[in-house]
């Protein structure tokens, strides 16, 4: 997979389903018909990743809720999609 | 968090999770011992309303989303519905008769709907038999093809079934044909009156050495490990009781709507807590009086089923169920005594080793 960048735009996977339950993500692979529950910043990720924003812009709305400099944060960030991407879970949206 | 913990979490705090829609009584079948209220009526939800209810369950963070029936497939705007469905997000079960699933119509629930699973009812493993419940000469041949075509179609299946006194004889028969199909199948030992209360489906109710004998050759399957076998217990999502303070989740984590916007704490307790013509599903979910007392009242079943100790989980004791019966959802009704001890005895110790892990 091309390496992901703030201009990167993600989606969840077409087979997975998602809801937040107590800051928590429920996440559901359809196709391998298993039920995953994730973090707080995993449901946040799983959550701004609609498709049509790039990276660059969940991190406008995430520093103003985590304290934590928007560099570190971008590094943090793109390391965490890359790992939900890489389990499947995210995926690169067609532009 | 576990996912049995995302489970206790939604029942104790009373978290939407799973909800079932009932979207028409209009069947292409004619199940002797149906439990529709085929008598009842109303204003029909419109489509409209039905993009609103799942806008707003969406925004609660239901995850489960089942479309039953009657057989929902006979919803005009059935695909419209689930597409929707799909899109905003829903794990979607379908709840069929499998009567229409083939051709153009399986196909475009595949792509368009997605479901994460169809569920679809068999009623014995002969075409006699099978028709005779169903009253449709030939369904039982045309659900085997359609069946084949649903799993060519890569479409995940289960089937459900009901134990009568008609079909207690084809039970190995059934469980052989799912093998053949590489299917779960689920039979129910216990054949319910019909939502207006109607007893006439149990005249057809398996006679206690039926149900011996089903969860003698459960036990037997079992046993030899690695067979589709399953006792009829959990909820619609395929979600097993979360350990918690409450019996079930009806009214707390789930709920069901009918064709006609009546909301009801779960498909078989059938006490209307509010109605979506009039409220909204979070107006209701949050203010309804009924709801509050439905769940004081699961509270309370547990309670009751805890004094049967360990055995009680075997009762597979429903408090919806209860009422229908015998008007009162904490009384414990013969059927599920007689479940509990034919359970006992079938399973024997070995029924210890195998269930208890997964039992609450």
């Amino acid at each position: 997979m091309t390496p992901l960048d703030g201009r990167s735009v993600l989606k969840p996977a077409s087979d997975v389903r998602f809801r937040i339950v107590d800051r928590e993500a429920v996440v559901v692979r359809q196709r391998d018909s298993e039920v995953l529950v994730m973090s707080d910043v995993a449901a946040r990720l799983l959550a701004l990743a609609d498709g049509v924003r790039p990276v660059d812009a969940w991190l406008d709305v995430l520093v103003e809720e985590y304290e934590v400099d928007r560099g570190t944060l971008e590094r943090d960030v793109l390391q965490f999609a890359a790992e939900l991407a890489e389990q499947g879970i995210l995926e690169v949206a067609d532009r | 968090m576990s996912f049995t913990e995302v489970l206790r979490k939604t029942w104790r705090d009373n978290l939407l999770f799973s909800v079932l829609v009932e979207l028409t009584y209009r069947c292409n079948l004619d199940c002797f011992f149906c439990y529709n209220d085929l008598a009842l009526r109303g204003e029909p939800m419109s489509t409209e309303e039905y993009f609103r209810l799942f806008e707003e369950l969406r925004d609660l963070e239901v995850l489960n989303l089942t479309l039953s029936g009657g057989e929902p497939l006979a919803h005009p705007d059935f695909l419209k519905l689930g597409a929707r469905a799909r899109e905003l997000g829903f794990v979607v079960r379908i709840k069929s008769n499998g009567h229409a699933l083939r051709g153009e119509m399986a196909r475009r629930l595949r792509d368009e709907v997605d479901p994460f699973l169809i569920e679809v009812s068999l009623h014995g493993s002969t075409a006699a038999t099978h028709d005779r419940q169903t009253r449709v000469p030939g369904s039982f041949e045309r659900l085997l093809s359609n069946l084949r075509e649903v799993l060519d179609l890569g479409m995940r299946v289960k089937i459900n079934s009901t134990l009568t006194c008609w079909n207690e004889d084809e039970a190995e028969g059934m469980l052989d044909l799912a093998d053949s199909f590489g299917l779960q199948i689920q039979i129910d030992p216990e054949v319910t009156p019909r939502d207006d209360g109607d007893r006439e489906p149990l005249s057809v109710a398996p006679s206690r050495e039926g149900v011996h004998r089903l969860f003698a050759l459960q036990a037997r399957r079992a046993v030899e490990a690695g067979a589709n076998l399953l006792i009829a217990h959990g909820a619609d999502d395929g979600t097993l009781p979360a350990p918690v303070e409450k019996h079930c989740g009806a009214g707390s984590a789930g709920i069901a709507v009918d064709p006609y916007g009546n909301v009801y704490p779960c498909v078989q307790w059938r006490r209307p807590v509010g109605n979506l013509h009039h409220q909204s599903i979070g107006e209701i979910w949050t203010g309804s009086t009924d709801l509050r007392e439905v769940r004081e009242i699961t509270a309370g079943a547990k309670r009751i089923v805890d004094g049967y100790g360990p055995s009680g989980s075997f009762l597979n004791f429903c408090p919806g169920s209860a009422a229908t019966r015998t008007g009162d959802p904490l009384e414990i009704y013969p059927e599920a005594v007689l479940r509990m001890e034919e359970t006992e005895k079938a399973f024997g110790e070995e029924r210890k080793k195998i269930l208890l892990p997964i039992l609450p």
